[in-house]
């Protein structure tokens, strides 16, 4: 059975479960959305974070004079936001590589895009930038590994899948190496921490302007990849067959890579890299609502979002020093996909 | 008249004697490592690897000339600092003998033909390997505490052969911590303010202060409490939210950024409101022959420099005196109204509490 097929099948007969689903999934991204603005070191009871929310509903350009307000409203709220679009991010970026790539094992990372972003970060910290110029420069650089990418891969005019992964992996392998380049020579009592903190991933430094900063490139791409959805499933095919489909899967997959890119390269430019994202929660979509593009583009959404929020939560919160994201999204992520790895391939090789 | 005539040749042939044993003997020491450190004469070229250590060398001998290399990051702080000023013959020597992660480049390392190298302890054997291999001795220290700080300046200051100098050092060290603890002993435990030192601050904030942590340990001498001191362990990344939380009554800035400024406290919307800034007890730590905030030669200035501004009513260390004394001691240096006023970043701290004290006495 192919992936047409199944979401064919998903969308004949099940549509009033999978609006339950969805009903689901949606009411988790509350509840951990909730929680979230409610669980910190510095605690505020939830009557006083209702009575703060609704007052700053009632009047947003009220002064915050007390610390509580401020800790919910200009720590929490921006910070849970961010988490929550970033994870949302990641998660429909891996579903629509997974998609274009036909390949349930593919991830932002696979475009070296991430490796890029991180060079540029990693860089800006050790030339003591911070702020709006160190999100530029992992920004910058992470949009040339996809052009490099896409150089290299565009052979005779033409790119081919393999193509684009061989390329991928040769640049994020140069990336990775620049990014040791600069850990070598940064200074390990000052900038070698900062990076390698950076280089784990956090949003411990997000506020509104952060925020704001980063919402356009993952809004853009977010939206740009629902709008492709319907698309999404054509290239998944076939090249051969998407092409007498209408489709010249070429150029559409471009638009995928550069909306992904864009994605991935705000996500770590505003919080470093957390992996594992958008690798683990497509997984977990295609288990709960199908294949078909059309559902698992938005779920991916919503479960990325409730996952991210939920284990930035975890991280700010175990102890008093925070614990790097990426460790937590690996820690959980890894045992996950492994389990998945295996019920996949004992499925596909059942005799 | 003969006899004690031909005593007093003899008893000077004796000293002249003793004085020549003394300078063939070899030095033999044990670092901080557990290891056996022979040398045949005291070191003339040491090459240091770990950053504190070119300051401290310095200081110890009172020059530059026994170094012949650095590690590359602690050069570029002697070369801007005010040590770059006194000794402005440190930009020749040479950095290139290891990477700033204190992985030994052995050919360059060779080439400078060191007497001594000195490496970390505790960081594991493929940063000392390299050395011991080349037929280099080395020496490994470790840091963290002020037992080990006295320690290794000590040990440095024997393999140079300058017991001369360290002796006074480490008394005046001892000298003032016991006269900042007994003066402090009295401070009664609700009079303690809660201090937090951020190591970092620009971007992501990140505290020290865990228990027998060094800036917990000065903190706690000069009558003040480790805001951190349930972190578990030293440069952790922290929210400001947390900061919150503890809500300390005095916050120390470090000197590892180079920009970095109270204001940075004053215009952040939750850091703004705890108990240190809202009273403006916001400082940037002094920055002079090294960074005043972790163990160096100059601690003790430190120590007096926290405790006048912890305790004013208690304490009363005339500390533009007392650094002019010890810039003279150590470095041979007079230092200027305009130097003291750098290294205690007075204009960066205008304005913060109790700062005025510090100010030149027009």
């Amino acid at each position: 059975m192919n992936m047409t097929e199944a979401g064919a099948r998903l969308h004949g007969g099940t549509g009033a479960l999978r609006g339950g689903m969805f009903a689901a999934m949606v009411a988790a991204l509350l509840a951990a959305l909730i929680f979230s603005i409610g669980a910190g070191r510095f605690s505020v009871t939830p009557g006083r974070i209702a009575e703060i929310i609704l007052q700053w509903l009632a009047n947003p350009s009220a002064p915050l004079e007390s610390i509580d307000q401020r800790i919910v409203l200009l720590v929490r709220m921006p910070r849970v936001l961010i988490a929550a679009v970033s994870g949302a991010a990641l998660a429909v970026g891996g579903a629509a590589l997974q998609g274009v790539f036909r390949n349930p094992l593919v991830s932002p990372q696979v475009l070296g895009i991430s490796q890029g972003a991180a060079f540029g970060g990693a860089l800006a910290i050790l030339l003591g930038y911070a702020g709006v110029t160190l999100l530029g420069f992992a920004f910058f650089f992470g949009l040339s590994a996809l052009v490099i990418v896409g150089l290299l891969a565009r052979i005779n005019g033409r790119t081919e899948i393999v193509t684009v992964i061989l390329s991928g992996m040769v640049v994020g392998a140069l990336f990775a190496a620049l990014v040791s380049i600069v850990q070598f020579v940064a200074d390990p009592n000052t900038s070698l921490p900062a990076i390698v903190y950076w280089l784990m991933g956090s949003f411990s430094t997000a506020t509104w302007a952060r925020f704001w900063l980063g919402l356009p490139g993952l809004a853009i791409g977010l939206v740009a990849i629902w709008l492709f959805r319907y698309r999404l499933n054509l290239l998944s095919l076939e090249d051969t067959e998407a092409r007498s489909l209408g489709v010249n899967p070429d150029r559409e997959r471009w638009y995928v890579f550069v909306a992904t890119a864009l994605m991935t390269a705000t996500s770590v430019a505003v919080a470093g890299i957390i992996g594992w994202i958008g690798l683990v929660v497509p997984h977990a979509a295609r288990i709960l609502v199908g294949e078909d593009h059309r559902v698992l583009i938005p779920a991916s959404a919503i479960l990325g979002a409730a996952y991210l929020t939920f284990i930035d939560t975890l991280a700010r919160t175990l102890t008093s020093a925070e614990i790097p994201l990426g460790v937590l999204t690996a820690l959980i992520g890894a045992p996950v996909f492994g389990i998945l790895l295996r019920r996949h391939f004992s499925r596909v090789n059942q005799p | 008249m003969k006899i004690r005539k031909a005593s007093g040749i003899l008893s000077g042939a004796f000293l002249a004697l003793m004085a020549h044993t003394a300078m063939a003997d070899p030095i033999e020491l044990t670092d901080q490592a557990g290891r056996a450190v022979r040398l045949e004469a005291p070191a003339e070229r040491v090459a240091s690897i770990p950053m504190p250590m070119a300051s401290t060398l310095i200081a110890i001998d009172g020059g530059v000339e026994k170094q012949v290399g650095m590690n590359p990051v602690a050069k570029q702080a002697v070369l801007d600092g005010i040590l770059g000023k006194i000794y402005p013959e440190a930009k020749d020597i040479p950095s290139d003998i290891t990477a700033p992660n204190f992985i030994p480049n052995v050919e360059e390392l060779a080439a400078t033909n060191p007497d001594l190298v000195i490496q970390w302890a505790d960081r594991g054997d493929d940063l000392v390997d390299p050395i011991t291999n080349a037929g280099l001795t080395a020496m490994l220290i470790s840091y963290g505490t002020e037992e080990k700080a006295r320690e290794y300046m000590t040990l440095s200051a024997e393999a140079m052969g300058r017991d001369d100098r360290i002796g006074p050092l480490i008394e005046w060290r001892e000298q003032v911590a016991s006269d900042i603890a007994g003066k402090a002993a009295d401070i009664a435990d609700a009079d303690k303010p809660k201090v937090l030192y951020l190591l970092r601050a620009k971007e992501t904030l990140t505290a020290s202060g865990a228990k027998n942590n060094y800036n917990t340990w000065y903190i706690e001498l000069t009558g003040g409490t480790s805001a951190s001191a349930d972190l578990e362990a030293n440069g952790v990344t922290i929210n400001p939210e947390q900061i919150a939380e503890w809500n300390p009554d005095v916050i120390l800035l470090n000197n590892f950024e180079s920009d970095i400024a109270p204001e940075r406290i004053y215009s952040d919307p939750i850091l703004s409101l705890t108990n240190a800034a809202q009273n403006h007890k916001v400082y940037r730590m002094p920055l002079g022959g090294y960074r005043w905030d972790p163990p160096n030669t100059e601690s003790p200035l430190t120590w007096m420099w926290l405790a006048d501004l912890l305790h004013p009513e208690v304490f009363d260390y005339d500390l533009r005196a007392e650094m002019k004394q010890v810039y003279k001691t150590i470095y041979d240096y007079d230092l200027s109204e305009e130097d003291i006023d750098n290294i205690l970043w007075v204009d960066l701290n205008e304005g913060a509490a109790g700062y005025d004290q510090f100010k030149a006495k027009s």
